[in-house]
């Protein structure tokens, strides 16, 4: 009895002891001089090489600085991220996914002040204006994705249709995905991801006057009903078929099923390695400028506009007085040159992008034409998730108005109304 | 055999009056003991439902009259969120969907569960086969279920809609994708996949009526229906009222089905309360507010299972 009494205290004591081991913190090390360990925080380290490349990097250029990973998955990045911050568990620099979520960490005073960052890169980074608040600087960007039209130049060829030449508006594009569904007979013309960013990016990036916190979503009208055109017209998949049979955009254009794909830049990484692994089809590919509203914006003088977030790093304030600096020094490099060209070599769109063209387009696989070139230095990239307290309510409310019109719930005008409704009773005169 | 603690009363009955403090010391000593061994077992379940679920559940009384984004102190704001609540068409609506999800989901579990345990009862060939095969539903990982049943609900290609335009249905709803179905999309996947735990309940509880009853039935000339409603059903009334407790509280719960089904569209089509809390929580980071619809959530619940209490003794009594 008194055997097994001890072991039951035992017992319980070793789990308390578990229990206590999870919640110790970490210890405040290093000063100024000295090997010093920075960690930071990435998603998906198998497919998003690029938190390794930035490491490596500036492990190389700074030998007494070791840079730890931390994983976190992709799909829940924030709310674990939001968790560890409350809990004071959280990497000594992290990654702003999307804009989305920058003002719940801004706000929440989970961000070092880095103007002083921003201030020596000057203006060549993209999108570093997103991450600023009462003009100060928040957090620096090192890579500036833009959606751009991919498209699949066999099945052009095949199909005797002519290619994006850069003046493409969405009433081009649409005319040539139904001609290339007709004359392809199996293929689709064009693959809609089911985002509501493939919609809702690009009327909010290029319709005049357009804004998420105006309550106003009427923009969003001619972009619904070309979509639902040519989904009715049988020129890309049905939204419903989409998100029931869990279509990937990767398979959806990598194994040509459809011949053109809105998609962020991100994408050409993917389909280079997916083409060298197999997972993708070979085919002569290329990417044009994304599809403009009128032709104001199209043509080699002009700069096409579209959308896209850029994906910052921010410091952790619980980060040791004597790192900070050094975390700094890492913001640096990796929003510079240096991180910029490191990037590009693995096929990533870094916030600089004209310092790295040469790099990116030498890599194996990359298209050659001079539009794909135009297409990835020139543009301007507006945010999807505009920075306001109000963004990830609203777009909750947009994201209902989505699967509600492309899954032919209810008509566009019903939509934007009710979403309107909702908006102004909801969140903004809450 | 008299048990420890009784033979303890025994011996120190058969002493002596000197002796007396030493074996009420001796008796306190076991008892502690007793109290330590006890506590020693609880601990550890005990710890972790105080530091997991108890002290978060008080918090949410504070946390639901405060403005709270997880980060830094919540604000008290008073009866703001209960305000917000009241004029919230959204919270109807999510409200309004768990009713209609409760409403179809609790009958329909019931009755099948209850068929299911009837037809599984009898002496079947192979029949620990055909209850397991009930049962797996619920033991399978919901994500799996989701993606395969989203497939055969699939309005262009699925199955389901293939074999409804074979018997000549010219337009075959769209299920998971269209407001008007998804809800009963739903329920049928959810009523699916409970009824084998809801069967295994009525089996038991099935075990437990005598055999006698049914004999006696018989002689006295009842037919099957009959003996099912003067004799299994009575018989069953403790179960069933298990059931139905367990039954209301999860479906006012639900959560993990609609997620990875339609995560609450398409619009607000499928939208409940448990997925509102999730989106005002972790989504916007409004935990104030989450805080306060979570214990609306609890009331709606909490006041039904006492209204099935109060019927339920009702019924006993009489």
């Amino acid at each position: 009895m008194k055997r097994s009494l001890a072991a039951v205290l035992g017992a319980t004591a070793a789990i308390s002891l578990v229990l206590a081991g999870c919640s110790s913190g970490d210890d405040d090390e290093g000063s100024a001089g000295g090997p010093q360990t920075l960690t930071l925080a990435g998603w998906s380290f198998a497919t998003t090489p690029e938190f390794k490349t930035l490491a490596d990097g500036f492990h190389a250029t700074h030998p007494d600085v070791t840079v730890e990973l931390k994983e976190y998955d992709a799909a829940n990045y924030d709310t674990q991220m939001v968790a560890d911050l409350a809990a004071g568990k959280a990497p000594d620099i992290y990654a702003q996914k999307t804009l989305k979520n920058f003002y719940t960490y801004q706000n929440g005073k989970q961000l070092v002040d880095v103007s002083d960052v921003a201030a020596a890169l000057g203006d060549k980074v993209g999108g570093i204006a997103n991450y600023q608040a009462d003009g100060k600087t928040y957090a620096i960007p090192y890579r500036q994705d833009s959606w751009v039209l991919y498209y699949n130049k066999t099945l052009f060829a095949k199909a005797g249709v002519k290619i994006p030449d850069g003046t493409w508006t969405w009433d081009d594009y649409a005319t040539a995905s139904k001609e290339l569904t007709a004359k392809l007979g199996g293929p689709k013309g064009d693959y809609e991801h089911i985002w509501q960013s493939t919609v809702q990016g690009f009327a909010l990036a290029q319709t005049q006057g357009a804004s998420i916190e105006s309550g106003n979503f009427g923009y969003l009208k001619p972009y619904y009903d070309r979509v639902l055109a040519l989904q009715n017209a049988g020129a890309q998949v049905k939204f419903g078929d989409a998100t029931t049979n869990n279509l990937t955009y990767q398979a959806q254009f990598g194994k040509q099923q459809a011949a053109m794909m809105v998609m962020g830049s991100w994408y050409v990484a993917t389909l280079l390695k997916q083409q060298g692994s197999g997972d993708a089809d070979k085919f002569d590919w290329g990417f044009a400028p994304a599809p403009q509203l009128d032709k104001s914006t199209t043509g080699p003088n002009a700069t096409p506009v579209t959308f896209g977030d850029p994906t910052g790093l921010g410091i952790n304030p619980k980060i040791g007085k004597g790192k900070e600096a050094t975390a700094k020094a890492f913001l640096q490099y990796a929003a510079g040159p240096d991180g910029a060209k490191a990037l590009a070599g693995i096929g990533i769109t870094p916030a600089d992008t004209e310092a790295v063209k040469d790099t990116f387009f030498q890599l194996q696989g990359v298209p050659q034409d001079d539009l794909s070139k135009f297409a990835f230095t020139k543009h301007d990239t507006k945010p999807e998730n505009p920075v306001s307290k109000y963004t990830a309510a609203l777009q909750n409310i947009l994201s209902d108005l989505h699967t509600a019109v492309m899954s032919g719930s209810k008509g566009v005008d019903a939509a934007i109304t009710e979403a309107q409704d909702r908006a102004k009773n909801e969140v903004l005169n809450k | 055999m008299l048990t420890p603690y009784a033979r303890g009363i025994e011996t120190t009955r058969e002493l002596d009056m000197t002796s007396l403090p030493l074996a009420r010391r001796r008796r306190g000593r076991q008892v502690l003991r007793n109290t330590a061994i006890g506590w020693s077992f609880l601990l550890p379940n005990f710890a972790g439902f105080v530091v997991l679920t108890l002290v978060p559940v008080a918090l949410l009384f504070y946390y639901a009259f405060t403005s709270w984004n997880v980060f830094g102190g919540a604000e008290w704001t008073g009866l703001e969120n209960v305000r917000q609540m009241l004029h919230d068409a959204s919270f109807r609506t999510a409200l309004r969907n768990t009713l209609y999800y409760t409403v179809f989901h609790i009958p329909l579990t019931l009755v099948a569960a209850l068929a299911l345990a009837l037809l599984l009862n009898q002496r079947l060939r192979g029949v620990a086969f055909f209850r397991t095969v009930a049962f797996f539903p619920y033991i399978t990982s919901i994500v799996a279920l989701a993606q395969v049943w989203n497939m055969l609900f699939s309005p262009g290609y699925g199955p389901i809609n293939a074999f409804l335009r074979g018997v000549g249905v010219a337009n075959p709803p769209g299920w998971t994708t269209s407001a008007d179905w998804s809800m009963p999309s739903v329920i049928i996947v959810g009523t699916w996949r409970e009824m084998g735990y809801y069967m295994l309940l009525f089996l038991a509880g099935l075990q437990t009526i005598p055999a006698q009853l049914y004999e006696a039935a018989k002689v006295d000339g009842a037919n099957s229906w009959q003996r099912f409603r003067a004799v299994t059903l009575p018989g069953l009334r403790p179960t069933t009222f298990f059931v139905v407790v367990m039954l209301t509280i999860g479906s006012f719960k639900v959560f993990d089905v609609i997620l990875v089904m339609t995560n609450g569209g398409p619009g607000q089509s499928t939208l409940v309360l448990s997925q509102y809390i999730y989106q005002k929580g972790f989504v916007e980071n409004q935990f104030g507010y989450a805080s306060t619809i979570s214990i609306a959530l609890f009331l709606i619940c909490f006041v039904v299972t006492v209204v099935q209490f109060l019927i339920n003794r009702r019924g006993s009594d009489s």
